[in-house]
């Protein structure tokens, strides 16, 4: 009893070294990490500039004005923001949001019913199978058939297409906890609320949250498509609008925004999952 | 050396000695830990179905430490578990304190064989240990001081704010039995504990479970299938035949207390011990 701890102490001393953040260590991780991420855009950027200066053209815009244009579009006017980020910017993140959390809680109360029990797992799979794999944009006529042409549409269209991806990866990961984890919460007569809460959720999380990774991608996908039909506001509705009109500036500015709020949501997933998953990461580290 | 218990393999069953006891009281000794009355189980049914266990019959005393040897697939774990309450056998049925198990009988602890899983990565090594009194109606100084205790028993002072991944296999395991003690269990189920320790951990871990033992007074059944090990922290040792397993033999150890891991394992009688033991494993159930 008194060999393996020693050497161990200074194993595990390392390990929470790496686990504090805002050490030296990680502090360059992160600014390498940006670089890696920075400096090709930036090339890219600059070669779409020179290109686009030396030979214009009216289908690829400058990367300046595209940028410009969006400020212009968004800020501005008499307030700080225009009307067109109200209306349509702040619209789509809203609907987006809505279905996001709606189809998430969805996917990962039956995801986790599904995984706690072989026998509904058994009879739900096929079902789940088969629907999931019809395309959920192929859906999106069947929507506005059943629910009209309103927000709440939209928010149950993008609930639903998102809710799969969280099932699956709930399902999968609830139904994989090993049966020790689930054996200890009967043996030492763990109430079935903690059980859930303290051992199920938490050793399928990791699973979950790439489930939540992939959804978060897919509701902004199906946001924007949702609005491209009978829809008078939102990024989707300004995209056909600049393409009915030609408007091939505004079209590329709100590209741009879409991949702004893209790489905001994933850069707020990140954080999130490094604060609620970091046992996972350092545990897996160490092996 | 087969000993004067009637509970025995060869012996009457427990049912036997008290023909007409009044329903729901329990079979075997009054007062008994825990009796194994005619248990049997079967997993599966059909082509596919597996006799694990066949009509055991045993009864533990209070403060006994007993070990359950056996080949590996004999049923060892499915013996434990139905002993748990985590398994319905198929036939018989298992007493604890008096009360037949049909769930998770109280004041019970288990420390499984496999560490790694049965403690929370995401909590640390104290939270770990208080993860199974967190939702009593102890206070919250009552609950700490019971978690110091036992980190303190089994020597992890220190490592309170640790994760369990940044300990080693011993480490872990020993933070799994610190959460056992904390729950302060009558009885105490341990499943092959040691069996993924270096021989080392093991040896010390061995001794803590002998001082835990004298310290909290309780009832240990440990499932080993290392002979040397059924032995040397046994009163006594239930050896297992093959597949269905039925117990060959429920042999007393008699061996000078406090045991020593050099002393013990030299003196004749240890050595007798395990050679008998090791016979009757080999032979697989037969007799020797
Ligand atoms: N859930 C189960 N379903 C079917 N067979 C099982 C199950 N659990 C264990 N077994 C079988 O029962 C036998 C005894 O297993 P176990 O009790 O784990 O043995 P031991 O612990 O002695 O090694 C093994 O052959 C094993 O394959
Ligand atoms: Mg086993």
């Amino acid at each position: 009893m008194t060999v393996a701890p020693e050497k161990n102490t200074r194993k595990s001393e390392r390990a929470e070294r790496a686990a504090r953040p805002g050490r030296p260590g990680r502090g360059r991780g992160v600014l390498v990490a940006l670089g890696y991420f920075f400096i090709p855009l930036a090339v890219l950027v600059v070669l779409w500039q020179i290109a686009t200066t030396v030979a214009p053209s009216p289908f690829f815009p400058p990367p300046v004005d595209i940028a410009e244009n969006l400020v212009k579009l968004l800020f501005g006017g008499d307030a700080v923001f225009t009307e067109v980020f109200y209306n349509d910017f702040l619209a789509t993140v809203g609907r987006m949001l809505a279905g996001y959390a709606i189809g998430a809680a969805w996917g990962i109360v039956v995801g986790t019913a599904m995984g706690l029990s072989q026998g509904s797992r058994e009879t739900v799979t096929p079902i789940v199978e088969f629907l999931r794999s019809i395309p959920a944009t192929a859906t999106l006529p069947l929507f506005i058939i059943l629910l009209g042409g309103g927000d709440d549409m939209r928010i149950i269209f993008i609930a639903y297409g998102v809710s799969w991806f969280v099932l699956i990866n709930t399902a999968s990961g609830v139904g994989s906890i090993h049966r020790t984890m689930l054996d200890l919460g009967k043996v030492f007569k763990i109430s079935p609320a903690r059980r859930l809460f303290s051992i199920v959720l938490p050793a399928a999380s990791p699973k979950i949250f790439a489930g939540l990774r992939i959804a978060s991608t897919a509701a902004l996908l199906l946001a924007i498509v949702s609005e491209f039909i009978l829809a008078s506001n939102g990024i989707g509705f300004q995209l056909i609008q600049a393409q009915g009109r030609f408007q091939l500036l505004n079209m590329w500015s709100w590209m741009l925004a879409l991949a702004i709020l893209g790489l905001l949501i994933n850069f707020v997933l990140d954080a999130v999952e490094n604060r609620v998953l970091s046992w996972h990461k350092l545990s897996r580290q160490k092996i | 050396m087969t000993d004067s218990l009637p509970t025995t393999s060869a012996g009457a069953p427990t049912q036997g000695a008290a023909p007409t006891r009044p329903a729901g009281t329990a079979p075997g000794t009054p007062g008994a830990a825990v009796v194994v009355d005619h248990v049997s189980h079967t997993y599966g049914r059909g082509d596919t179905a597996h006799h694990a266990i066949h009509d055991l019959n045993f009864e533990v005393m209070p403060k006994e430490c007993v070990s359950i040897v056996g080949p590996s697939g004999a049923g060892k774990t499915t013996l434990l578990r139905t002993l748990a309450g985590l398994l319905q056998p198929s036939e018989g049925a298992v007493w604890v304190n008096g009360k037949k198990n049909t769930g998770v009988p109280d004041g019970m602890a288990m420390v499984f064989q496999d560490y790694s899983r049965s403690l929370l990565p995401w909590l640390s090594v104290e939270r770990n240990v208080a993860f199974p009194i967190a939702g009593s109606s102890l206070s919250k100084p009552e609950r700490k001081a019971l978690v110091d205790e036992s980190l303190e028993a089994v020597g992890l002072k220190g490592f309170e704010k640790r994760y369990p991944w940044q300990l080693s296999g011993g480490m872990q395991q020993r933070v799994a039995i610190a959460r056992a003690l904390a729950y302060r269990p009558k009885l105490m189920l341990m499943d092959e504990p040691f069996a993924s320790v270096d021989a080392q951990t093991r040896e010390g871990l061995e001794d803590l479970v002998l001082s835990i033992r004298d310290r909290y007074d309780m009832t240990i059944l440990f499932v080993t299938h290392d002979i040397d090990e059924s032995v040397y922290l046994a009163n006594r040792v239930l050896v297992l035949s093959r597949p269905p397993a039925t117990l060959v033999e429920d042999i007393r150890v008699e061996l000078a207390e406090p045991r020593d891991q050099i002393t013990t394992r030299e003196d004749p009688a240890f050595i007798h011990l395990r050679g008998h033991v090791a016979r009757l494993i080999h032979s697989g159930g037969e007799p020797v």
